[in-house]
This record gives structure tokens, C-alpha cells and sequence, in this order.
């Protein structure tokens, strides 16, 4: 069976100043499948995945070396080409953090924000795409009556589910997520890990996890970085 | 009583002597300034005062044109500042790379400890002859002038608050705007105007206040004028200038009462701008939050 790539790194090699943290690291990962990234804390999975959407590029005073290649809409894509437009990738390569990071508004604002930011300005269009994701979440009968509420007073894994539909509103072709489960209880990682399970139907997720038996519980392959390197 | 609560206690009382103080002095000035004017609210004179021209010779003792040029000067120079402010935080916090961006903030840390009688003299020798030069019209002292310069001397600290506020924002909500494909113009727009809005606003008050007290600057360049300005080119004397310049010349008149007056209205409007301020932003973000809008 050909399996087909959405991602490739190709020796990336990353520094923090003068400290090196990935060394010189090739690896592909599948389309549609789960993938995870394994490994101790400091070892570099975090940066790894935040070359894939160049958002490391957020923090001053790092460099990276080697090359990303992305295949979207069956095109290929030099992450690293000068006339990339970072905002572009983004949207296609969506991203879920470790701790819940909702926005200071509300719940509905929380998931029409990505849809402005991309120009969708459609009302009628953004409240379909909201009931959607939400249902997607399975957050939608849990926050139907309070879409206008403070995202924030969600409890954590309701945040974390918000923050997964959120980036899945611009229907990104892949999904990178940094340890999303870590942060949460037992009940809402059970819950999180269904709602990943389902969205790899529709997308590549890359994710990162130093939990084994999540990862064999969800992951379809799985790699291991020690201290920058691949095992 | 334990020592750890013994500390806390008299802590807490030196907090409450401190606190209580500064609520003591702060009203102590207004009844000062109210009973040394008391003959003008006793004679009537008072309105007559807020409303009149100033002509002594011909028996006026009216702030009015005053007041116009305080007010002109202090919202030109706030008109000017303001996007000015807002435009170099968002440089030194968002655009420049560190280095410069480092550079930049201690300039402008410098700037604000450099005396007003310094920007002064720049706008005698620079800026005044180049208002008269390139208007052609009168002394080049005018409202123009000092509010260039008084938005010259508000900015720095307008500036300093915003970046404050810029870096408070937590950086995982940065990071959240970034990774949905937020450019820099949206994360402007949805995470950091909104979300330094309370520190926009203190910046905003701390600078008119300043405005509102500036003295050097509007004695120095404004122009002095007692006269009704009709134009941002005509010379005027601002309510602090007028305190100022009495107080050289004068000290039993009617115009030396005058002083009083111009020390009411100007710890009015500070203090009520304080306090509209302070209520403001809460009342805002309070009822933006149930809105679900903020």
C-alpha cells in the first residue's frame, strides 16, 4: 500500500541562540492518520512541531536550519520559501496547545475570530460553521445556551474541546497538537481523545504526547526524540 | 499576639496612615484654594470670572480666554500625541527586532526625564521660527506651537504605558491569534487594542494630565495672549501660565484671586477626568463581558 505524505522534514536542525535543541531530523508523516511525536520533557518535541507552521518564529533569538514540505490541496509547499504567506499556512496547518489558551471573549467570538481573520464575513455563513464545529466537538448541546458567555469560565476540557473546534473552523488539512490532553483530567482526556479519533477523517493530526499509553491508544505511528534527536 | 500578626497589623496601619494622608493633602489643596478664593464666590464674581474677557483696565477679570486656550492647547496636543503614542508602542513591542526595539524604549525612557524647560528652549529656537516661517503669519508663538511641543513632551509616557500594557497580555493568547493566521494588523485589531484597553486609557489620562499642568511649555511658547484665540496661529495663555504669571507680578488684587479660580477649575477637570477614567474602563469591559463582546 503507497502511503501518502502530507508532511516531510528534512534535517531540521534548531537553535535557541547558541543552544542547539533538534539536530539535523528527517522524518515523514501520513496523511489522514495519527502521528506522535514521543519523548522526554526538554527533548525538543514541542519545537519540532512549531517548525511545521513556522510559529517558533513568534519567539526572537531562534534560527532553524534543513527544510519542511507540506502537501496541500495536493500541492506541494516549502514551508521555509521566502514568498510563503505565513497567515496562509497557518489557517491550512492549525495548531492546539498544551494549556486551554480560549480568548478573552466569548465562547461564539472564540470561533468566528479565525473565520474574520481568514475574510469570511458572512453572519449567516459563520453561525452555520459554529453549530458545525461545535457539533464536531461534541460541545454544542453542552454550550448551546451560553455561545455568548466568556469562553473562559468553560471548565478545562470544555476550553480544550473549544479550542480543537476553533482550530477546525478554517478546516485545516493538518492539525498539530502540543501535548493537548496534559493539562486536563482523566474524564476530559477520554473526551478529547474520541474527538481526535473522529477528526481523522478530515485531517493529518501530528501530535505530541510523553503519555505512552495515549499514544498507543490513539496514534496510528509514533516516533521518539531524545535531547534533539531521533530515536 | 503573635509577632508574624503584630507585623501584619502595623503594617497594615502604616498602609492606612500613608493612604490616609495622601486623601488629607489632595483635599487639603482644594479647601486652600477655596477659601483663599472665597471672596470671589461670596461676591458673585465667580461666574462673572468664567465667563468674562480678561481686561483689568477696563474692570474684567474674566479666565474665559484662558480656559479656550488650555482646553485648545491640551486636545491638539492629546489629537497629535495619541496615534503617535500608540503608533511607536506598537513599533517597539511589535516590529522592530529586539535590539532596536530595546534601543528605542530607552530613548523614550530618557525622554520623559528630560526637564519641560528644555523642550522650551527647543521650541523657542526651532519650532517657533519654523510656525512663523512656514504660516507666515504673527509671532510663531500660538496654540500650533505649544501643542506640538506639549504632544512632543506627553508622548513619552503615553508610550511607556501602552508598551506596559502590550507585554501584559499573556503570550499564550499571542500565540493562539498567531497559529490561526492572524497578521499583524488582526492581532492589533482582535487581541491587543482590546486587551491593553485599561492601559490605553491610564496612558491617555496620565498624559492629559500632564497637559493640563504643563507650564513651562505654554508660558514659553504659547504665547502668553490674553486676548480670545479665533486660530490654532494666534497666541493664548493657558489657565496654568496665567497662575504662573500673576503670581511673579502680584499678590492682593482682584487678579491675584483670579489664580484661584484657574487652581479650581484645573483640580476639578483632573479630578474628574481621574475618576471618570477609573470607573470607565471597568463599567466597559464589565458589561462588554456579559455581552460576550469584549
Amino acid at each position: 500500500m503507497i502511503v501518502e505524505k502530507i508532511v516531510e522534514i528534512k534535517n531540521i536542525s534548531f537553535f535557541y541562540g547558541e543552544r542547539q535543541v533538534l539536530s539535523n531530523i528527517s522524518i515523514s508523516f501520513a496523511k489522514q492518520t495519527i502521528s506522535a511525536i514521543t519523548g522526554a520533557s526538554g527533548s525538543g518535541k514541542s519545537t519540532l512541531l512549531s517548525t511545521i507552521n513556522r510559529l517558533w518564529e513568534e519567539v526572537g533569538g531562534a534560527r532553524v536550519e534543513g527544510r519542511v514540505k507540506i502537501w496541500l490541496e495536493g500541492q506541494e509547499i516549502d514551508v521555509y520559501e521566502r514568498q510563503i504567506s505565513l497567515p496562509e499556512l497557518r489557517r491550512k496547518v492549525g495548531m492546539v496547545f498544551q494549556i486551554p489558551n480560549p480568548l478573552p471573549m466569548s465562547i461564539y467570538k472564540n470561533l468566528t475570530l479565525p473565520l474574520k481573520m481568514a475574510g469570511i464575513k458572512n453572519r449567516d455563513l459563520q453561525r452555520e460553521k459554529v453549530e458545525s464545529v461545535l457539533k464536531d466537538a461534541f460541545l454544542w448541546s453542552e454550550v448551546e445556551p451560553r455561545l455568548h458567555e466568556d469562553a473562559r469560565n468553560l471548565s478545562g476540557g470544555q476550553q480544550q474541546r473549544l479550542c480543537i473546534a476553533r482550530a477546525m473552523i478554517l478546516e485545516p488539512e493538518v492539525l498539530l497538537l502540543d501535548e493537548p490532553t496534559s493539562s486536563l483530567d482523566e474524564g476530559a482526556v477520554f473526551e478529547i481523545e474520541n474527538l481526535l479519533l473522529s477528526l481523522k477523517e478530515r485531517c493529518s493530526l501530528l501530535m505530541v504526547s510523553h503519555d505512552l499509553a495515549q499514544v498507543r491508544r490513539v496514534a496510528d505511528s509514533a516516533v521518539e526524540l531524545v535531547a534533539g534527536s531521533l530515536q | 499576639m503573635s509577632g508574624t500578626l503584630q507585623v501584619v497589623f502595623s503594617g497594615r496601619r502604616l498602609l492606612f496612615l500613608v493612604t490616609a494622608g495622601g486623601v488629607f493633602v489632595t483635599l487639603s489643596i482644594l479647601v486652600f484654594m477655596i477659601v483663599l478664593g472665597l471672596p470671589l464666590f461670596t461676591s458673585n464674581s465667580f461666574s462673572l470670572i468664567l465667563t468674562q474677557d480678561w481686561a483689568p483696565d477696563r474692570g474684567f477679570f474674566g479666565i474665559f480666554p484662558f480656559i479656550c486656550g488650555t482646553l485648545a492647547i491640551v486636545t491638539l496636543s492629546l489629537l497629535l500625541a495619541f496615534p503617535l503614542s500608540l503608533g511607536n508602542a506598537v513599533l517597539i513591542h511589535l516590529l522592530l527586532p529586539p535590539v532596536a526595539a530595546k534601543f528605542l524604549h530607552r530613548v523614550v525612557k530618557m525622554m520623559t526625564g528630560i526637564p519641560t524647560v528644555i523642550y522650551g528652549f527647543v521650541g523657542i529656537f526651532l519650532l517657533v521660527p519654523f510656525v512663523r516661517e512656514w504660516f507666515d503669519s504673527g509671532s510663531g508663538m500660538s496654540i500650533l506651537s505649544a501643542a506640538l511641543l506639549l504632544a512632543l513632551l506627553i508622548s513619552p509616557t503615553m508610550i511607556l504605558v501602552f508598551v506596559e500594557s502590550f507585554a501584559a497580555i499573556p503570550k499564550s493568547q499571542v500565540r493562539a491569534v498567531a497559529a490561526l493566521g492572524g497578521n499583524l494588523r488582526q492581532k492589533l485589531i482582535y487581541l491587543y487594542l482590546p486587551g491593553a484597553q485599561n492601559g490605553i486609557l491610564t496612558g491617555l489620562l496620565l498624559a492629559t494630565g500632564r497637559a493640563l499642568g504643563d507650564t513651562m511649555i505654554a508660558l514659553m511658547v504659547a504665547g502668553n495672549a490674553t486676548a480670545q484665540p479665533e486660530s490654532l496661529l494666534d497666541p493664548v495663555r493657558t489657565l496654568t501660565a496665567h497662575i504662573a504669571l500673576v503670581m511673579a507680578a502680584d499678590f492682593d488684587s482682584i487678579e491675584f484671586k483670579t489664580i484661584f479660580a484657574c487652581g479650581i477649575i484645573l483640580y476639578l477637570w483632573t479630578a474628574t477626568l481621574t475618576l471618570t477614567l477609573r470607573f470607565l474602563p471597568y463599567g466597559v469591559l464589565k458589561s462588554r463581558l456579559n455581552r460576550g463582546l469584549s
